[in-house]
């Protein structure tokens, strides 16, 4: 029953921030059509329009476009006639995704382990060496970062190649750039969570009762200690898999993450209300998923839809 | 100025000779012949009806021929067609397609892919940006504007070899036309099959020196020499890959690493770094960087106020300082590139006037006189958001401010934003720049015709508009080119707008290849490129 609910609170949600950008989306000023070379004749304008349904008025637009969504259909792009909304997803988001997902497990293993090993040694050197390195890793933006990683592995040593994507050498260093960031946010997260729960009763009770050190901050710190973390983890994990203006850009790679930006910048109708449903739906899906997964890591959550 | 740009002629003809004599028999056997450029994004669209832009421009050059195609010099010469008959009125062109005209798929390209083609961008349905540089044949724009039949267009295929086409009125440049992608022909059967064949390489069919092989959406576009080429032999790069590297640092660290081996648009502080480099070259682009005065609003209703604000721009300053690219100052509009009978259209009309602020100063208080203004009305200079136009207009806002002691107020606006305000003419002095997608200076100056849907200046001369007309039906070309001149005469003494320089190309080209030609209107062309050492 919870699961069906949430389900439609889902489509509702989905729906209620397509309907949100559309309508927004009209608001903006500028033309899709418009450009420094004004040579369209009215008609032939007229006949473009029509093609993408411009011509009607607004509510209409919108009838035509949800009637079109309800069998994901997303239309064809304004910029790029030839292609339609859906290809161009399907065609960069597994680059997206890929790089997505690496940087969030390089994040997730070395921030929770930085993390982790500067809460057990709080105060003590290793705990200022890892938050320095987090420090670092949240000041410095990715698009300083990201050409500092290129001028010295590729363009010094010549480990890497600069740019482009197709070969697993090409990813490790957006994976870096990419990586960064979240890396020393979760660090921080991760430190500060531990020590809380290192300072709870029942890790004084288990530590009391003579459980090893290991086991006591694995079963009983990391486990609890990771909870804020993974609520945390889920929009993060959607931001990165769904691609990243500035890496993508630098680095060349054929992702979706400039069409989130471009899309605007050329009023390509089609193209916004398209990223944009796909990152919000992506988004929700796993926000329920990571409320799902909380009833196995925390026994204590029950999924009923009058509980937490 | 003028002696680099001349050089530069020079040095690519000695190039060509050259190549001309060893042909064939160079040695390059063990070289791969593969080059790696950036085409810097996605060409958006690759199908000849659709294509507005030059990156999809540049793809299309090289997989496509048209009847006329350019030689090592940029002019006009046949391509697929073997002969052109013109009748005596200069209305009807007769083409013969030549026998060995194929494409890439082998069969025989005929002048029924021509017909198919030109109706099919002159079609309303097909919704084509560039129809209106077929308005030039007989009937194109009343098919175009729902008020013609497509039967009434003037291109007839009178068999497989012949194409018959038809003019409204002669046209003194139709060769120069025919070279543009809009007049590629296309393969009927394929686009009847599929609709959406130029999306994707593998139903992707051309019939120029090159056929594209890969298409990797936002990552690189493939294209390879085509066997079925009539004129392959002078084809001598097997492969060609476009890459899709966008900022500026990374591409041009990619040809530092040779991952690419020529790359354009370069940044300021590359520029500054490797001026001096064997790889680096200028290239004068086919367009002007200016500000149109709105006439309709003060203080620019005033002709001598509008010349005193050209003045008052100290144009070498800003071009050697600010801009740094090696643009040209622009004393004019038509930019240098079109050959005429006196040599460049450019160097025979001259300067119109000098960048000269005691003049301007004295001009400003003259109009502030004749218009009975006390003090000047407060300007606005409106631009798009980009960190070039900002810095060009701070620049030029000084100069007024030291100049002529005015205090212009600056202003931006994002791009399609930008657009709506200036069309709707909601401005004094706005930035813009045009490019002649065609050498010919009709191109530029037809920019500023009273009917023109991009003259946003409101200004309206009819003296200008006729002479427009007369050169256009003008068959000789001296007298087509006087008649030009005359026309830029008119314009620039009424100064609707402000030209502050003819744009630049920049290219870092490695030196292991020969035979690159940058043409003055469209990226490097490589039907003639070798590779020459590894």
């Amino acid at each position: 029953m919870y699961i069906v609910k949430r389900l439609l609170t889902m489509l509702l949600t989905i729906w209620v921030i397509a309907s949100l950008t559309f309508l927004i989306m009209k608001f903006i000023p500028g033309d899709p059509f418009a450009s420094d070379a004004d040579v369209l004749p009215e008609e032939v304008l007229q006949n473009m329009r029509a093609k993408y349904n411009l011509d009607e008025p607004i509510a209409m637009q919108y009838v035509l476009y949800m009637k079109d969504l309800v069998t994901f259909d997303l239309g064809y792009s304004i910029q790029s006639e030839t292609r339609s909304v859906n290809s161009i997803i399907a065609d960069g988001a597994p680059a997206s995704a890929l790089l997505g997902l690496q940087a969030m497990v390089v994040a997730l293993i070395f921030g929770l382990l930085l993390g982790i090993v500067a809460a057990l040694n709080q105060n003590k050197a290793l705990d200022y060496v890892s938050m320095f390195i987090a420090i670092i890793g949240i000041s410095v933006p990715s698009f300083i970062l990201a050409p500092l990683l290129i001028k010295y592995f590729a363009v010094e040593w010549g480990m890497l190649p600069v740019a482009s994507w197709g070969t697993w050498q090409h990813s490790i260093l957006p994976t870096l750039a990419l990586a960064a960031t979240p890396l020393a946010v979760i660090a921080r997260f991760m430190r500060s969570s531990m020590l809380e729960v290192t300072n709870q009763n029942y890790i004084k009770t288990a530590d009391a009762k003579g459980l090893s050190k290991s086991k006591l901050v694995i079963r009983h710190g990391i486990r609890n200690a990771i909870l804020p973390v993974i609520s945390f983890i889920g929009p993060l994990f959607v931001s990165l898999i769904t691609g990243t203006f500035v890496i993508e850009k630098i680095f060349a790679i054929p992702g979706i993450g400039r069409y989130f930006v471009d899309s605007i910048f050329n009023r390509d109708y089609p193209v916004i209300m398209g990223t944009t449903i796909f990152f919000s739906t992506l988004l929700v899906l796993t926000l329920f998923i990571i409320d799902i997964s909380y009833r196995y890591i925390d026994p204590r959550i029950k999924l009923t839809s009058g509980g937490e | 100025m003028k002696k680099w740009l001349k050089s530069l002629v020079l040095l690519a003809a000695v190039a060509v000779f050259v190549a001309g004599c060893s042909g064939g028999t160079s040695g390059s056997g063990d070289i791969a012949q593969e080059i790696t450029i950036n085409a810097m994004s996605e060409p958006p669209d690759l199908d000849p009806a659709l294509a507005t832009d030059t990156t999809s421009g540049w793809v299309l050059d090289h997989v496509f021929e048209g009847l006329y195609t350019k030689d090592e010099n940029g002019n006009p010469v046949l391509g697929a067609a073997s002969n052109a008959e013109v009748s005596e009125d200069g209305k009807t062109y007769t083409f013969t397609i030549r026998d060995d005209a194929k494409w890439s798929d082998g069969s025989n390209v005929t002048a029924g892919d021509f017909e198919y083609a030109w109706k099919r961008t002159l079609n309303p349905d097909t919704g084509s940006s560039f129809a209106f540089y077929l308005y030039y044949l007989k009937g194109g724009e009343a098919y175009n504007k729902g008020e013609g039949s497509v039967e009434d267009v003037g291109v007839t295929a009178e068999d497989d070899k012949t194409l018959v086409v038809e003019l409204e009125a002669p046209l003194g440049y139709f060769d120069e036309l025919l070279t543009m992608w809009s007049f590629y022909p296309v393969k009927q059967d394929v686009v009847e099959e599929n609709e959406k064949w130029s999306a994707e390489a593998e139903t992707y069919v051309s019939n120029g020196p090159f056929k594209l092989t890969k298409w990797e959406h936002d990552s690189e576009v493939v294209i390879e020499k085509s066997e079925n080429y009539w004129d392959s032999d002078v084809v001598k790069l097997d492969k060609v890959t476009y890459k899709m590297v966008n900022d500026a640092t990374t591409y041009y660290q990619m040809f530092k690493t040779d991952e690419l081996d020529l790359i354009q648009t370069l940044p300021s502080d590359v520029i500054d770094q490797e001026k001096d480099s064997e790889e680096y070259s200028e290239v004068p682009y086919f367009g002007t960087y200016m500000y149109m005065f709105n006439v309709d609003k003060e203080p620019f209703t005033n002709a001598k106020v509008r010349k005193a604000f050209n003045l008052a721009v100290d144009r070498e300053t800003l071009t050697t300082n600010v801009t740094k690219a090696g643009e040209t100052p622009a004393h004019a509009f038509v930019p240098e590139g079109v050959e005429t009978p006196d040599g460049d259209f450019r160097e025979a009309g001259g300067a119109y006037f000098e960048d000269d602020a005691a003049e301007a100063k004295k001009l400003l208080e003259e109009g502030m006189k004749e218009e009975g203004w006390t003090e000047l009305p407060e300007v606005t200079l409106l631009y798009n958001t980009s960190e070039n136009h900002k810095k060009i207009a701070e620049a030029v806002q000084a100069m007024y401010k030291e100049n002529l002691g005015v205090d212009v107020k600056l202003e931006n606006q994002e791009w399609k934003t930008y657009l709506d305000t200036t069309k709707q003419g909601n401005f004094q002095m706005a930035r813009m720049g045009w490019i002649g997608v065609l050498v010919d200076p009709v191109v530029i100056l037809d920019y500023y015709l009273g009917d023109s849907p991009n003259n946003r200046t409101n200004w309206v001369n009819e003296e200008y508009d006729q002479l427009m007309a007369d050169a256009k039906v003008e068959q000789d070309p001296e007298k087509r080119y006087e008649l030009l001149h005359q026309a830029e005469a008119v314009l620039m003494e009424e100064l609707p707008f402000n030209p502050i320089y003819h744009y630049t190309n920049n290219y870092l080209t490695s030196q292991d290849f020969d035979n690159i030609v940058y043409p003055v209107n469209r990226y490097p062309y490589l039907k003639w490129a070798e590779k020459v050492s590894e």
